[in-house]
């Protein structure tokens, strides 16, 4: 049997780590919502007001992204003048993890935090009403809408519990812009063929839809035993077919021509991954790195003209993705990236 | 001062909380405060890796299997060490305190993934590292018949713990969106408080000295020495051989999400009302298996185990079938996980308790990543139905030859 007394010194003893440990989270908690708090550190802050509609696409150029900006517009889809970039920008009444937009059609993907985090697509229009939310299976990953603003398409991560094999699988469905109404459930249901020949392993994953500017076509990757394949979809013959290698989240050129895309570099710079921008010409196959842009891409390039591409960059490698920036590139490389719109993820042009 | 008054340091062991050692309570303090801390992070790390730092889905299935082998060794090599030093809690502290760490150096990897992936694997050793001393203090606190009863004390507190830790980490993120390090920082902290519960409030069990000429022998031949007895040795088989023939909730939660396509939403549920169904039958569970053998115990877990299989098999998109599969899932944890330690405490000696543990908790876990591994294959070869087919037949066929190797031992003791 024990005596009270001889508790008492251990009880103390572990009250006291709880009560530091309390005081530790406490501490960091507040420095976070401080710093959240600070105004930003780079340039002059931003100038924003409410947006209640897309304008109709006249002569100047715009971008619709997800704000990074720390305060109110945070994750709000936001809008800002391509010829004005620095210049005010609007926000829009939604907000969302990954935005895409194209002729009055918008989608919207994004978490809902919680218990248990929730996962949705959003269709809205150009008045950011909203036409239909889907359920998705997994986190957001990428999301396109067709130049004609008829189509949506999404790939979301699936995670098997990772005890040890199931790991990952992406899932990518297509969908009408207006209706919901589901087109391709999952891309991994149709057949693919390859040189001719039919093409089929089980460990199948497809992500990154682009859709051509006119007609049922579309072009997204296929991923399979550590590869990656270009693959070109129509949604008449529910097919596919092999069109390169080596090539991962495709986004097509406007003028239809060309496939920018992220490469995966062979070895990887300090411990990271390294994926540079390419651009393929689809009628000769000859692919141009732009490795004038050091950093590693990783997102699904967007094309502004045909002759310049954005894509999302973590303002800072060591930090979380919370705050991200969009840098632009010549599309043949002949000039160096610039940062085209601070705060900003996920862009899509409307010209 | 440190006052090694040895009737003091023993207190604790008597204390006996409705009639249960306080060492028991504590260690489930201890691991629940652990689960919670490692919970959190795993609940976050999917969308923290992929979001925050742009891993591959690729890259995140490779660190999983690395450590996986590397964890059997550390569980195994720490049994010894507890069992040789006689200090059971001090090596089960380390391998709490490793994980503790892993978490802060998890925050300082910041975008490198080479060090994340390696704070990752060490989390698993740490984990590796606790779990024989640990599971052999829980034996060694409890009165020889009430073994199951205080596993599943100590595995209720457990899953408690792994149920609020996906709480704690959303409730964070949905008053302060982004602050994964917020997570990573108070993960830190509730695991620190463990460590804390675990040096404050348990305290080892004196066991008998191992005989000087044992001691002086290489721990693996120790080992051997141990499963020179044959029930031991059955207990080991059976273990491993039922393990082969387990599907690892992973592969059933992708299953019933395939079939239920409908309601992606859903999946997040799937595991927490796996572990609501552990939770609430973890100590019944013990119990029954005080009373009824815990050997038929482990079997009728299995038993159930494979009930979830051909419910799978049978029952077609239908949210009923897939509670009951879940339902039985966490029936299947509450009757084995625990019970396994409590059934092979019997059979080792109280000086190499933590070796004897260890040997039979990795032979299962060994067992059960080949089978991991057997039906991932399986599954993309042939399909999940054909997969779910197979395991179903050779877990049935594993249940009879257990329950014919088990009826041949005799009776453990302290069970009627």
């Amino acid at each position: 049997m024990t005596s009270p007394r001889s508790m008492r010194p251990r009880a103390l003893a572990f009250a006291l780590v709880v009560v530091a440990c309390l005081a530790g989270i406490a501490g960091y908690a507040r420095h976070v919502v401080h710093q959240a708090n600070a105004p930003a550190a780079t340039g002059a802050p931003l100038a924003y007001a409410p947006l209640a509609a897309v304008p109709a696409s006249s002569g100047r150029p715009f971008a619709l992204f997800r704000s990074t900006a720390l305060g109110d517009s945070y994750g709000h889809v936001t809008l800002a003048r391509l010829d004005d970039p620095a210049g005010p920008r609007q926000f829009a009444p939604i907000s969302c993890d990954r935005v895409h937009y194209a002729a009055g059609a918008g989608v919207c993907l994004v978490a809902e935090r919680g218990a248990l985090t929730v996962y949705r697509a959003i269709l809205f229009d150009d008045r950011f009403a909203i036409r239909k939310k889907l359920d998705l299976a997994g986190p957001p990953s990428r999301a396109r809408v067709s130049p004609d603003g008829s189509k949506a398409a999404f790939t979301v991560f699936i995670n098997g519990h990772a005890y040890s094999n199931p790991g990952f699988t992406t899932r990518t469905s297509i969908v009408d812009a207006t209706s919901g109404a589901s087109l391709v459930d999952d891309l991994e249901a149709w057949p693919v063929v390859r040189d001719g020949a039919p093409f089929k392993a089980a460990d199948f994953n497809f992500w990154g839809v682009t859709f051509a500017h006119d007609g049922p076509r579309f072009y997204a990757t296929l991923g399979s035993g550590g590869k990656t394949w270009l693959v070109e979809g129509d949604l008449a013959t529910h097919q596919m077919r092999v069109v390169a290698g080596d090539v991962e989240c495709p986004s097509l050129s406007p003028d239809g021509k060309r496939i920018a895309f992220k490469r995966r570099e062979t070895g990887n710079a300090g411990g990271r991954i390294l994926w540079h921008v390419a651009v393929l010409d689809l009628a000769s196959g000859k692919v141009t790195v732009l490795a004038s842009e050091t950093r590693s891409v990783d997102d699904q390039v967007e094309w502004n003209g045909d002759d310049e591409i954005l894509y999302s960059m973590p303002l800072d490698s060591q930090q979380s993705a919370a705050e991200t920036d969009v840098w632009a590139i010549a599309a043949d490389g002949s000039k160096p990236s610039h940062l085209l719109l601070p705060f900003a993820f996920s862009p899509a042009v409307v010209r | 001062m440190y006052q090694l008054d040895p009737k003091r340091l023993q207190d604790l062991r008597f204390t006996r909380i409705g009639g249960m050692a306080a060492n028991v309570y504590f260690l489930g303090l201890t691991s629940m405060l652990t689960d919670v801390s490692s919970e959190m992070v795993t609940a976050i790390l999917p969308i923290y890796f992929v979001f925050a730092m742009g891993l591959t889905p690729l890259q995140f299935g490779f660190i999983d299997g690395l450590s996986q082998g590397v964890a059997a060794v550390a569980r195994l090599a720490s049994g010894f060490a507890a069992d040789r030093w006689r200090r059971h809690r001090d090596v089960a502290a380390l391998g709490y305190g490793l994980s503790a760490l892993c978490k802060i150096a998890l925050l300082a990897a910041g975008g490198a993934w080479g060090l994340a992936s390696a704070a990752i694997a060490f989390d698993r050793v740490g984990k590796g590292i606790r779990t024989s001393p640990r599971d052999s203090l829980i034996s060694l606190s409890a009165a020889p018949e009430r073994l199951g009863m205080a596993f599943g004390i100590h595995r209720a507190l457990d899953t408690a713990g792994a149920l609020l830790g996906p709480l704690v980490a959303f409730a964070i993120l949905a008053t302060l969106p982004q602050a994964f390090d917020l997570v990573l920082v108070t993960s830190f902290f509730v695991a620190i408080a463990g460590v804390a519960a675990l040096l404050c409030f348990v305290r080892d069990v004196p066991t008998p000295a191992t005989p000087a000429a044992t001691r002086r022998l290489p721990a693996i031949a120790a080992a051997a020495g141990l499963l020179r007895d044959a029930r031991l040795r059955t207990v080991t088989a059976v273990g491993f051989l039922l393990g082969l023939f387990t599907m690892a909730d992973a592969f059933i939660f992708l299953l019933l999400q395939h079939k239920l396509s409908t309601k992606p939403a859903w999946f997040p549920l799937f595991y927490a009302l796996t572990s609501l169904a552990y939770l609430a039958l973890a100590i019944p569970a013990g119990a029954a298996g005080d009373r009824f053998g815990r050997k038929r115990m482990f079997l009728v877990g299995h038993g159930l185990l494979l009930l979830a299989g051909v419910d799978l098999l049978v029952v077609d998109a239908n949210v009923y079938g897939a509670l009951a599969a879940l339902a039985l899932l966490g029936a299947y944890y509450a009757c084995t996980d625990g019970v396994l330690m409590a059934l092979a405490s019997a059979f080792v000696p109280a000086g190499v308790r933590a070796s004897g543990l260890g040997i039979v908790a990795t032979a299962n876990g060994v067992a059960r990543l080949f089978a991991s591994l057997l039906f991932g294959a399986l599954w993309q070869a042939r399909g999940m139905t054909f997969a779910l087919a197979v395991f179903s037949v050779g877990l049935g066929c594993a249940l009879l030859v257990s329950i014919a190797l088990l009826a041949r031992t005799k009776k453990e003791p302290g069970s009627i």
